[in-house]
């Protein structure tokens, strides 16, 4: 199986905007993971042809971070945040509330293939609201059990985000040496993040 | 003020040590002999200081430091017998060995670990942990050649950073992180390098072990023995490694001119052709088309009859695998006694040759500024070790160019350049000097070349004269030279002698030669293991395969080195001594009882050899 010319494309594009290869090995992997829903190994050798660097590199690189799947998930991801802020506000408790809901564990995926669930994830930086949860790369905040519920119901009916979640755009795709040397970062970090207006 | 030097003092355990500036405090504790144990650290490779057992205490800094990784500074005050680095050696210790197996009962590295050693030496003595242990997969095969046990792995990185650093091929990685981190390669394919070998070496546990050696042996039980690779004409340093009188393994013995310390798969895992696993049948005779076993003086017997009635028709062919005391004896055996010029040791082709192809020492090629590799991966394929010398070369800024056109090569030095080589296979050989001609009238600098032979003593077969127009010591022969292998069919030849000395290059008839052998009168073979020849011969010589003997092979860049017997197989009688034997059934009279007292005649015959010896010189024809 070989990726699309538009992944490909990107990759390519990703290549050219770090003065090393290697550094596009991650917004690689996530173009990869974003066409096929995981990281295949098919995926990993392509974007080492494409990088021109060992593809074992690209693994190393893949296998090291847990936001990398590597088998194919459900619609959703449902990511809980359990480290400590998280946990002092009952995250743990939280968590064991969504599996029992779910009717999966940690890590497994719904049997309608809606919604993956897992805990394996460091601070989320949003302390400030939680207990919390990531949505496929967004966050929820200061969760309940019954906004837990909401937030199921909604997935088990929602289609797959699209396919790519929303990059700022002020990147160009071949800087300048001086749009390098003063890197434009957009407010809010290249991270996706929407806030709830109703907190 | 003190003078600025590019030397540092500093005191190691109260004894003061001066050490070139940027030398790390392991290597200045080692200059005064004192050892500071160690798992990632490598002589050969950057320092990672991922294992923290070479933690010792450095005045003024506050924490503990990996000597491994610390450049020396003046005045330094380092200390690596105190509590605190021996109560930090105990933790570390305890720490790799919370997941260790401890299964050294069936361990292959056990006896010659050092995470076994030092466990020993510097450990705390029992574990204070209770719980579960990781598990991992064992005796995962990571090719035909390696199994990785993925317990006894310590991410010392050691591998990872070979294939990185040493051969570049970057094929193994860590995968995973933290405590789920193994080694492994992309998507579990089997790894593909010819230089896996080495990572069984390097590897500080018995993570990595080679199939082949697997539950053969404990290291106490081997027998070591110092020898040569019968692989390639590069002529890297083993050590032949047996058990009750059985090769168990061929192991690197470190050769800094020559093999850097390492080996190629192709020449360690070659030993299976040279093991001597059942008799390979006595000596001889064709009788009634029938070979019959006969005793060796009957055998010698008759191999002379037939060869003295041949005479100057007889032909011989001598392995480019045989040692040169054999080749030196062979060819006086043709020239002398049979007063034949019929003398060949090329298989197909025919490679000229002459001195000026060992211009360029292997080790000169990391002081070169620009190489030029021509036929690029057929000249690594004959020399495989090679590449490791030339990746290192490039590391350190020597620019290898790999190109299959003279004109590439041309074009790629430039002008300025001032030490230039020139590599190529023998078939390349014309090539490489039209290259390296057009080169010295390019650049500045110098131009050498070396030129890749074929097989460990292709070297010395050429300087000994196993050829037919060039006598020992390149000896021109003027008028009176002979027809090579390729035109022997057409020769008029009544009589053949192959000296099959070793399985890795043997004769290899075509099939027109085999054809020619079945109409000779004469085809005498002298072999360690019965090949396809044995059908077509009239005499059967068995000999022995180089682990059972001694003498000398000369690599491809002229150096003269010892191989020492490993294996006994005294009722098989030694090569020279068949020789001697069919030589003095003619009347010739030598007097040889040692490969030493061979190796004196030859010396006398080629004088460039008497420098070269007894040590592992070079031969250099130059200095004639
Ligand atoms: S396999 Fe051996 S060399 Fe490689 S990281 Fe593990 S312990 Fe080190
Ligand atoms: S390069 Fe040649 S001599 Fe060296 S280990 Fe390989 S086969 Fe043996
Ligand atoms: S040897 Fe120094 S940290 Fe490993």
């Amino acid at each position: 199986m070989s990726l699309s010319q538009a992944t490909v494309e990107k990759i390519q594009d990703y290549a050219r905007r770090y003065p090393s290869a290697q550094s596009a090995i991650l917004p690689a992997l996530w173009a990869v993971q974003h066409e096929v829903g995981y990281v295949t190994s098919d995926g990993m050798r392509e974007v080492a042809q494409h990088l021109g660097l060992p593809a074992s590199l690209v693994e190393a690189t893949s296998s090291f971070y847990s936001m990398y799947l590597t088998r194919p998930e459900g619609r959703h991801d449902a990511v809980m945040c359990v480290n400590v802020a998280c946990a002092l506000r009952g995250a743990e408790e939280l968590f064991a509330y969504c599996e029992q809901r779910l009717g999966i564990r940690d890590g497994q995926t719904t049997s309608d293939g809606a919604i993956t669930l897992r805990s394996t994830i460091e601070c989320l930086g949003a302390c400030g609201g939680a207990p919390m949860m990531q949505i496929d790369h967004r966050f929820e905040e200061d969760l309940t059990p019954e906004r837990v519920n909401a937030i199921f119901e909604r997935l088990r009916t929602e289609p797959a985000p699209s396919p790519e979640p929303p990059r700022p755009a002020a990147v160009p795709p071949t800087p300048t040496p001086a749009a390098k040397a003063a890197p434009k970062r957009p407010a809010g970090g290249s991270r996706p993040r929407e806030k709830k207006a109703d907190t | 003020m003190a003078v600025a030097t590019d030397q540092v003092t500093l005191q190691v355990d109260g004894v003061s040590v001066t050490v070139p500036k940027g030398t790390l405090i392991l290597d200045a504790a080692k200059k005064l002999g004192i050892d500071i144990p160690i798992f990632c650290s490598h002589p050969k490779m950057e320092p990672v200081a991922v294992c923290r057992m070479c933690l010792i205490e450095v005045e003024k800094m506050p924490k503990l430091q990996p000597a491994c990784a610390i450049p020396v500074a003046e005045g330094m005050v380092v200390r690596t017998l105190t509590d605190k680095v021996k109560q930090y050696q105990q933790g570390v210790l305890e720490f790799l060995l919370i997941n260790h197996p401890l299964d050294c009962p069936i361990c292959d590295k056990g006896g010659e670990c050092p995470l076994q050693d030092q466990t020993f030496q510097y450990g705390p003595g029992a574990s204070r942990y209770d719980f579960q242990k990781a598990h991992f997969d064992k005796a995962v095969p990571l090719s035909d050649k390696i199994v990785l046990d993925r317990e006894r792995c310590i991410l010392c990185w050691r591998c990872t950073r070979f294939t990185e650093e040493i051969s570049g091929e970057r094929e193994l990685a860590l995968i995973k992180r933290g405590v789920h981190t193994i080694i492994g390669t992309f998507n579990d394919e089997p790894a593909q390098s010819v230089y896996q070998g080495n990572w069984t070496e390097i590897c500080p546990v018995g993570a990595l072990t080679s199939r082949q050696y697997r539950f053969i042996s404990r290291p106490w039980d081997l027998d070591r023995t110092p020898s040569v690779c019968p692989g390639c004409a590069m002529g890297c340093n083993i050590q032949i490694d047996s058990r009750h009188n059985k090769i168990g393994r061929f192991q690197s013995r470190e050769n800094l001119e020559v093999d850097d310390g390492w080996l190629c798969d192709q020449g360690r895992y070659s030993f299976p052709y040279f093991q001597r696993d059942q008799e390979f049948g006595s000596p001889s005779i064709r009788r009634d088309g029938q070979l019959a076993a006969v005793s060796y003086p009957e055998a010698v017997a008759e191999a002379a009859a037939r060869l003295q009635r041949a005479g100057s028709s007889a032909a011989g062919w001598a392995s480019p695998g045989a040692t040169n005391e054999e080749l030196f004896l062979f060819q006086r055996l043709f020239r002398e006694t049979l007063k034949s010029p019929h003398l060949d040791h090329r298989q197909q082709g025919i490679h000229e040759t002459d001195p000026e192809d060992i211009g360029l020492p292997i080790a000169d090629i990391e002081r070169c500024d620009h190489v030029v590799v021509l036929g690029g991966q057929e000249v690594i394929d004959a020399a495989p070790v090679l590449h490791l010398r030339l990746h290192k070369s490039q590391r350190h800024g020597v620019a290898v160019h790999r190109v299959d056109e003279v004109k590439a090569g041309l074009a790629a030095v430039p002008a300025e350049a001032t030490v230039v080589g020139v590599l190529a296979t023998a078939a390349r050989r014309a090539d490489a000097i039209t290259l390296q001609n057009q080169l010295v009238s390019k650049v500045k600098g110098s131009v050498r070349r070396l030129i890749v032979v074929r097989g460990p003593n292709g070297r010395g077969a050429k300087d000994l004269g196993i050829l037919p127009h060039l006598g020992p010591g390149y000896a021109v022969l003027n008028g009176r030279a002979g027809r090579p292998r390729a035109e022997w069919p057409k020769a008029g030849i009544r009589a053949l002698y192959i000296y099959d000395a070793s399985p890795l290059q043997e004769f290899g008839a075509t099939e027109a030669e085999l054809d020619w052998l079945r109409s000779l009168d004469t085809v005498i073979v002298q072999r360690f293991k019965p090949s396809v020849l044995d059908e077509y011969a009239h005499v059967v010589l068995p000999g022995r395969a180089f682990p059972e003997k001694d003498g000398t092979m000369t690599s491809m860049e002229g150096r003269v080195q010892r191989i020492a017997t490993g294996i006994d197989a005294a009722h098989v009688w030694d090569d020279w001594r068949i020789l001697q034997a069919v030589a003095n059934a003619m009347g010739a009279g030598w007097p040889y009882r040692t490969s030493e007292s061979i190796f004196a005649d030859l010396a006398k015959a080629v004088p460039a050899y008497a420098a070269a010896a007894p040590a592992q010189g070079r031969v250099l024809w130059g200095e004639r």
